[in-house]
Protein backbone atom coordinates (compact mmCIF):
# COMPACT_ATOMS: atom_id res chain seq x y z
CA UNK A 1 0.00 0.00 0.00
CA UNK A 2 1.42 3.63 -1.03
CA UNK A 3 1.59 5.94 0.98
CA UNK A 4 3.73 9.85 1.04
CA UNK A 5 6.84 9.65 3.86
CA UNK A 6 6.81 13.30 3.57
CA UNK A 7 3.33 13.85 4.62
CA UNK A 8 4.15 11.28 7.78
CA UNK A 9 7.19 13.55 8.22
CA UNK A 10 5.24 16.70 8.15
CA UNK A 11 2.69 15.13 11.06
CA UNK A 12 5.51 13.88 13.11
CA UNK A 13 6.41 17.46 13.19
CA UNK A 14 3.00 18.55 14.73
CA UNK A 15 2.93 19.41 18.22
CA UNK A 16 2.58 16.16 20.08
CA UNK A 17 0.27 15.25 22.81
CA UNK A 18 3.00 13.55 24.73
CA UNK A 19 6.88 12.99 23.91
CA UNK A 20 9.32 11.46 25.80
CA UNK A 21 12.17 9.49 25.57
CA UNK A 22 11.09 6.20 26.99
CA UNK A 23 12.80 2.24 26.17
CA UNK A 24 11.72 0.89 22.95
CA UNK A 25 11.31 -3.26 22.03
CA UNK A 26 10.10 -4.35 18.72
CA UNK A 27 7.75 -7.06 18.94
CA UNK A 28 9.71 -9.89 17.28
CA UNK A 29 11.32 -11.94 19.11
CA UNK A 30 15.09 -11.57 20.68
CA UNK A 31 14.31 -7.54 19.87
CA UNK A 32 16.68 -5.53 22.34
CA UNK A 33 15.42 -2.16 24.62
CA UNK A 34 16.59 0.57 22.67
CA UNK A 35 16.03 4.28 23.62
CA UNK A 36 13.67 5.87 21.26
CA UNK A 37 12.47 9.61 21.39
CA UNK A 38 8.43 8.49 21.33
CA UNK A 39 6.15 11.22 20.11
CA UNK A 40 2.38 10.52 19.92
CA UNK A 41 0.67 13.18 17.15
CA UNK A 42 -3.09 12.50 16.55
CA UNK A 43 -4.03 8.98 16.47
CA UNK A 44 -0.22 8.08 15.44
CA UNK A 45 2.81 7.30 17.57
CA UNK A 46 5.99 8.32 16.07
CA UNK A 47 9.32 7.15 17.50
CA UNK A 48 12.97 8.46 16.37
CA UNK A 49 16.38 7.55 17.00
CA UNK A 50 17.06 10.46 20.01
CA UNK A 51 19.45 12.06 17.79
CA UNK A 52 17.68 12.35 14.72
CA UNK A 53 15.09 14.95 13.39
CA UNK A 54 13.24 12.23 10.83
CA UNK A 55 11.11 9.24 12.49
CA UNK A 56 12.24 5.67 12.18
CA UNK A 57 9.03 4.08 12.27
CA UNK A 58 5.03 5.41 12.53
CA UNK A 59 2.25 2.96 14.62
CA UNK A 60 -1.32 3.55 13.78
CA UNK A 61 -3.03 4.08 17.40
CA UNK A 62 -6.65 1.94 16.19
CA UNK A 63 -8.21 -0.90 17.50
CA UNK A 64 -5.19 -1.41 19.65
CA UNK A 65 -5.10 -2.54 23.05
CA UNK A 66 -2.43 -1.04 25.80
CA UNK A 67 -1.54 -2.99 28.91
CA UNK A 68 0.75 -2.31 31.95
CA UNK A 69 3.75 -4.87 31.63
CA UNK A 70 6.04 -4.59 34.67
CA UNK A 71 5.76 -1.70 37.21
CA UNK A 72 6.83 1.20 34.95
CA UNK A 73 5.80 -0.02 31.56
CA UNK A 74 3.06 -0.93 28.77
CA UNK A 75 2.58 -2.54 25.52
CA UNK A 76 0.45 -1.95 22.70
CA UNK A 77 -0.82 -4.74 20.69
CA UNK A 78 -3.26 -4.61 17.65
CA UNK A 79 -6.36 -6.53 18.59
CA UNK A 80 -6.47 -9.11 15.97
CA UNK A 81 -3.09 -9.80 16.77
CA UNK A 82 -2.86 -9.52 20.83
CA UNK A 83 0.82 -11.85 20.46
CA UNK A 84 2.68 -8.64 18.78
CA UNK A 85 3.48 -6.23 21.43
CA UNK A 86 5.61 -3.20 21.51
CA UNK A 87 6.68 -2.70 24.70
CA UNK A 88 7.84 0.56 25.93
CA UNK A 89 9.84 1.42 29.44
CA UNK A 90 9.03 4.62 31.19
CA UNK A 91 11.06 6.32 34.18
CA UNK A 92 8.21 6.05 36.83
CA UNK A 93 4.91 4.42 37.20
CA UNK A 94 3.82 8.08 36.77
CA UNK A 95 5.20 8.64 33.35
CA UNK A 96 3.78 5.15 32.88
CA UNK A 97 0.02 6.15 33.67
CA UNK A 98 0.00 9.26 31.93
CA UNK A 99 1.50 7.54 28.64
CA UNK A 100 -0.84 4.64 29.12
CA UNK A 101 -3.98 7.08 29.49
CA UNK A 102 -3.22 9.14 26.03
CA UNK A 103 -2.51 6.61 23.94
CA UNK A 104 -5.84 5.19 24.78
CA UNK A 105 -7.47 8.73 24.08
CA UNK A 106 -5.61 8.90 21.20
CA UNK A 107 -7.67 6.66 19.24
CA UNK A 108 -10.30 8.03 16.49
CA UNK A 109 -12.83 5.41 17.02
CA UNK A 110 -12.39 6.04 20.43
CA UNK A 111 -13.00 9.53 20.29
CA UNK A 112 -16.09 8.77 17.89
CA UNK A 113 -17.47 6.21 20.49
CA UNK A 114 -17.12 8.81 23.08
CA UNK A 115 -18.96 11.25 21.38
CA UNK A 116 -21.62 9.25 20.77
CA UNK A 117 -21.80 8.25 24.61
CA UNK A 118 -21.29 12.18 26.07
CA UNK A 119 -23.96 12.90 23.17
CA UNK A 120 -26.49 10.30 24.20
CA UNK A 121 -25.81 11.00 27.77
CA UNK A 122 -26.10 14.56 27.52
CA UNK A 123 -29.05 14.33 25.90
CA UNK A 124 -31.18 11.79 28.66
CA UNK A 125 -30.34 14.13 31.27
CA UNK A 126 -30.93 17.36 29.61
CA UNK A 127 -33.85 16.45 27.15
CA UNK A 128 -31.50 18.26 24.57
CA UNK A 129 -28.79 17.67 21.73
CA UNK A 130 -25.55 18.85 22.30
CA UNK A 131 -25.09 18.79 19.25
CA UNK A 132 -27.48 21.44 17.84
CA UNK A 133 -25.35 24.04 18.98
CA UNK A 134 -22.92 23.05 16.38
CA UNK A 135 -24.98 22.58 13.87
CA UNK A 136 -24.29 18.82 12.47
CA UNK A 137 -26.87 16.88 14.83
CA UNK A 138 -27.46 15.07 11.48
CA UNK A 139 -24.12 14.07 10.64
CA UNK A 140 -24.32 10.41 9.76
CA UNK A 141 -20.90 9.67 11.17
CA UNK A 142 -22.21 10.80 14.97
CA UNK A 143 -25.14 8.69 15.12
CA UNK A 144 -26.24 6.59 17.34
CA UNK A 145 -26.57 2.90 16.82
CA UNK A 146 -29.55 1.60 16.66
CA UNK A 147 -28.90 0.04 20.03
CA UNK A 148 -30.25 3.04 22.34
CA UNK A 149 -30.50 2.97 25.38
CA UNK B 1 10.95 5.58 8.21
CA UNK B 2 8.58 2.41 8.13
CA UNK B 3 4.76 2.66 8.57
CA UNK B 4 3.40 -0.49 9.98
CA UNK B 5 0.97 -1.27 7.57
CA UNK B 6 -0.58 -3.81 9.32
CA UNK B 7 -2.19 -1.24 11.89
CA UNK B 8 -3.53 0.52 9.23
CA UNK B 9 -4.85 -2.41 7.20
CA UNK B 10 -6.52 -3.27 10.39
CA UNK B 11 -8.20 -0.05 10.40
CA UNK B 12 -9.51 0.17 7.35
CA UNK B 13 -10.71 -3.61 6.91
CA UNK B 14 -12.58 -2.33 10.21
CA UNK B 15 -13.06 -5.52 11.28
CA UNK B 16 -15.69 -5.39 8.09
CA UNK B 17 -18.09 -4.52 10.29
CA UNK B 18 -18.12 -0.62 10.31
CA UNK B 19 -19.62 1.29 7.42
CA UNK B 20 -17.20 4.02 6.56
CA UNK B 21 -17.32 7.43 6.92
CA UNK B 22 -17.74 7.73 2.94
CA UNK B 23 -16.99 5.64 -0.22
CA UNK B 24 -17.09 5.80 -3.29
CA UNK B 25 -15.77 6.41 -7.00
CA UNK B 26 -13.13 9.48 -7.55
CA UNK B 27 -10.66 10.14 -10.70
CA UNK B 28 -7.43 10.37 -9.66
CA UNK B 29 -4.33 12.06 -11.42
CA UNK B 30 -1.61 9.58 -11.21
CA UNK B 31 1.48 11.28 -10.29
CA UNK B 32 3.99 10.44 -12.98
CA UNK B 33 0.84 9.28 -15.29
CA UNK B 34 -1.14 12.45 -15.67
CA UNK B 35 -4.40 10.72 -17.10
CA UNK B 36 -6.90 10.70 -14.71
CA UNK B 37 -7.64 6.95 -13.22
CA UNK B 38 -10.97 5.80 -12.04
CA UNK B 39 -10.62 4.81 -8.30
CA UNK B 40 -12.62 3.43 -5.54
CA UNK B 41 -12.08 5.94 -1.99
CA UNK B 42 -12.81 5.21 1.17
CA UNK B 43 -12.82 7.28 4.13
CA UNK B 44 -12.22 6.17 7.39
CA UNK B 45 -11.85 8.91 10.66
CA UNK B 46 -8.81 10.99 9.45
CA UNK B 47 -7.70 8.54 6.74
CA UNK B 48 -8.74 8.24 2.65
CA UNK B 49 -7.52 4.96 0.95
CA UNK B 50 -7.91 4.64 -3.01
CA UNK B 51 -8.42 0.97 -3.87
CA UNK B 52 -7.87 -0.09 -7.63
CA UNK B 53 -11.15 -2.23 -7.42
CA UNK B 54 -14.27 -1.50 -5.05
CA UNK B 55 -14.26 -4.77 -3.89
CA UNK B 56 -9.99 -5.22 -3.44
CA UNK B 57 -8.71 -5.99 -0.28
CA UNK B 58 -5.75 -4.06 -0.10
CA UNK B 59 -5.98 -0.54 -0.91
CA UNK B 60 -3.13 0.93 -3.35
CA UNK B 61 -2.49 3.51 -1.04
CA UNK B 62 -3.28 5.83 1.36
CA UNK B 63 -3.72 9.90 2.26
CA UNK B 64 -2.77 11.65 5.70
CA UNK B 65 -5.69 14.20 5.89
CA UNK B 66 -4.59 15.91 9.27
CA UNK B 67 -3.80 19.70 8.45
CA UNK B 68 -4.69 18.40 4.54
CA UNK B 69 -6.54 21.49 2.81
CA UNK B 70 -9.02 20.87 0.48
CA UNK B 71 -10.44 22.78 -1.92
CA UNK B 72 -12.30 22.98 -5.69
CA UNK B 73 -9.97 23.45 -8.16
CA UNK B 74 -11.73 25.93 -11.19
CA UNK B 75 -10.07 25.56 -14.06
CA UNK B 76 -9.04 22.01 -14.62
CA UNK B 77 -9.38 19.92 -17.48
CA UNK B 78 -12.20 17.62 -15.35
CA UNK B 79 -15.62 18.87 -14.12
CA UNK B 80 -15.93 18.47 -10.51
CA UNK B 81 -12.53 18.73 -9.54
CA UNK B 82 -10.75 19.31 -6.29
CA UNK B 83 -7.54 19.10 -4.88
CA UNK B 84 -5.88 18.13 -1.56
CA UNK B 85 -3.14 19.63 -0.07
CA UNK B 86 -1.19 18.24 2.02
CA UNK B 87 0.82 20.20 4.36
CA UNK B 88 4.46 21.14 4.25
CA UNK B 89 6.48 22.96 1.63
CA UNK B 90 6.75 20.32 -0.86
CA UNK B 91 3.77 18.35 -0.03
CA UNK B 92 2.04 16.51 -2.51
CA UNK B 93 -1.08 18.14 -3.87
CA UNK B 94 -3.81 15.34 -4.87
CA UNK B 95 -5.84 15.70 -7.96
CA UNK B 96 -8.95 14.16 -7.92
CA UNK B 97 -12.13 14.65 -9.65
CA UNK B 98 -16.02 13.67 -8.46
CA UNK B 99 -18.01 12.09 -11.11
CA UNK B 100 -20.94 15.08 -10.77
CA UNK B 101 -21.84 17.87 -8.42
CA UNK B 102 -23.28 16.46 -6.16
CA UNK B 103 -20.58 13.50 -5.59
CA UNK B 104 -18.21 16.52 -5.59
CA UNK B 105 -19.89 18.70 -2.64
CA UNK B 106 -20.63 15.29 -0.24
CA UNK B 107 -16.72 14.69 -0.83
CA UNK B 108 -15.59 17.77 0.00
CA UNK B 109 -18.10 18.33 3.05
CA UNK B 110 -17.01 14.83 4.26
CA UNK B 111 -13.16 15.70 4.03
CA UNK B 112 -12.71 18.68 5.53
CA UNK B 113 -14.63 17.43 8.65
CA UNK B 114 -12.98 14.63 8.44
CA UNK B 115 -9.53 15.27 10.81
CA UNK B 116 -8.36 14.11 14.04
CA UNK B 117 -7.97 17.97 15.39
CA UNK B 118 -11.81 18.48 14.52
CA UNK B 119 -13.03 15.52 16.50
CA UNK B 120 -10.76 16.69 19.13
CA UNK B 121 -12.50 19.99 19.14
CA UNK B 122 -15.88 18.68 19.49
CA UNK B 123 -15.27 15.93 21.67
CA UNK B 124 -13.79 18.49 24.34
CA UNK B 125 -17.09 20.72 25.14
CA UNK B 126 -18.71 17.72 25.38
CA UNK B 127 -17.40 15.69 27.71
CA UNK B 128 -16.94 18.57 30.25
CA UNK B 129 -20.83 19.39 29.95
CA UNK B 130 -21.21 15.70 30.62
CA UNK B 131 -19.06 15.87 33.74
CA UNK B 132 -20.76 19.28 35.07
CA UNK B 133 -23.95 17.60 34.56
CA UNK B 134 -23.01 14.76 36.74
CA UNK B 135 -21.88 16.47 39.06
CA UNK B 136 -24.76 18.96 39.48
CA UNK B 137 -26.39 15.49 39.58
CA UNK B 138 -24.28 13.95 42.30
CA UNK B 139 -23.72 11.26 39.79
CA UNK B 140 -20.65 8.91 39.13
CA UNK B 141 -19.63 10.07 35.55
CA UNK B 142 -19.50 6.81 33.22
CA UNK B 143 -17.49 5.98 30.70
CA UNK B 144 -17.76 5.19 26.51
CA UNK B 145 -17.51 1.62 25.73
CA UNK B 146 -14.77 -0.33 25.40
CA UNK B 147 -13.47 -1.34 21.55
CA UNK B 148 -13.99 -5.08 20.39
CA UNK B 149 -17.42 -6.17 19.61
CA UNK B 150 -18.83 -2.56 19.65
CA UNK B 151 -21.98 -3.37 17.39
CA UNK B 152 -21.80 -2.14 13.81
CA UNK B 153 -23.01 1.59 13.59
CA UNK B 154 -25.81 1.39 10.73
CA UNK B 155 -25.22 4.04 8.04
CA UNK B 156 -28.00 6.55 8.10
CA UNK B 157 -28.42 8.22 4.71
CA UNK B 158 -29.80 12.14 4.85
CA UNK B 159 -31.46 13.78 1.13
CA UNK B 160 -28.59 16.79 0.80
CA UNK B 161 -31.70 19.35 1.75
CA UNK B 162 -31.40 17.64 5.16
CA UNK B 163 -28.15 18.28 5.42
CA UNK B 164 -28.21 21.92 3.89
CA UNK B 165 -30.30 22.94 6.42
CA UNK B 166 -27.85 21.75 9.23
CA UNK B 167 -24.32 23.49 7.72
CA UNK B 168 -25.07 26.81 7.78
CA UNK B 169 -21.76 28.35 6.25
CA UNK B 170 -20.07 25.94 4.71
CA UNK B 171 -23.41 25.35 2.64
CA UNK B 172 -23.05 29.02 2.11
CA UNK B 173 -19.45 28.64 0.82
CA UNK B 174 -20.42 25.21 -1.78
CA UNK B 175 -23.09 27.44 -3.42
CA UNK B 176 -20.98 30.17 -3.93
CA UNK B 177 -18.55 27.74 -5.56
CA UNK B 178 -21.71 26.51 -7.57
CA UNK B 179 -21.97 29.78 -9.00
CA UNK B 180 -18.59 29.66 -10.15
CA UNK B 181 -18.97 26.36 -11.72
CA UNK B 182 -22.46 27.91 -13.39
CA UNK B 183 -20.46 30.58 -14.44
CA UNK B 184 -17.36 29.03 -16.03
CA UNK B 185 -19.65 26.12 -18.17
CA UNK B 186 -21.92 29.19 -18.83
CA UNK B 187 -18.89 30.45 -20.53
CA UNK B 188 -18.14 27.77 -22.52
CA UNK B 189 -16.73 24.29 -21.20
CA UNK B 190 -15.14 24.09 -17.78
CA UNK B 191 -11.99 25.57 -18.51
CA UNK B 192 -12.57 28.89 -17.25
CA UNK B 193 -9.91 31.59 -16.63
CA UNK B 194 -7.67 29.94 -13.50
CA UNK B 195 -6.81 33.20 -12.50
CA UNK B 196 -9.89 35.05 -11.18
CA UNK B 197 -12.36 31.97 -10.68
CA UNK B 198 -9.57 30.29 -8.57
CA UNK B 199 -8.67 33.01 -6.52
CA UNK B 200 -12.39 34.26 -5.89
CA UNK B 201 -13.31 30.27 -4.89
CA UNK B 202 -10.26 30.56 -2.71
CA UNK B 203 -11.25 33.69 -1.07
CA UNK B 204 -14.68 32.47 0.03
CA UNK B 205 -13.01 29.36 1.48
CA UNK B 206 -10.98 31.86 3.41
CA UNK B 207 -13.81 34.27 4.45
CA UNK B 208 -15.66 31.26 5.76
CA UNK B 209 -16.01 33.49 9.38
Amino acid sequence: MRYNEKELQALSRQPAEMAAELGMRGPKKGSVVKRRLVKLVVNFLFYFRTDEAEPIGALLLEHCRVTQEEPSGFSISFLEDPERKYHFECCSEEQCQEWMAALRRASYEFMRRSLIFYRNEIQKMTGKDPLEQFGISEEARFQLSSLKA
Amino acid sequence: MKLHQKSVLRFFRGYRTQAPDREGILLKKGARNTSYQRRWFILRGNLLFYLEHQADHTPLGLILLENCQVEPRLGATEPFAFTIRTPGGDGRAYKLAAENREELRAWLWALAGATWTRLAVLLRPLEAQYRELCQAAGQEPGSPPEDCGSPATPRTLFSFQELHEHFGKEIRMLQAVHRQFQEASDNGGSRSRAGGGEAGAHQLLMSGD
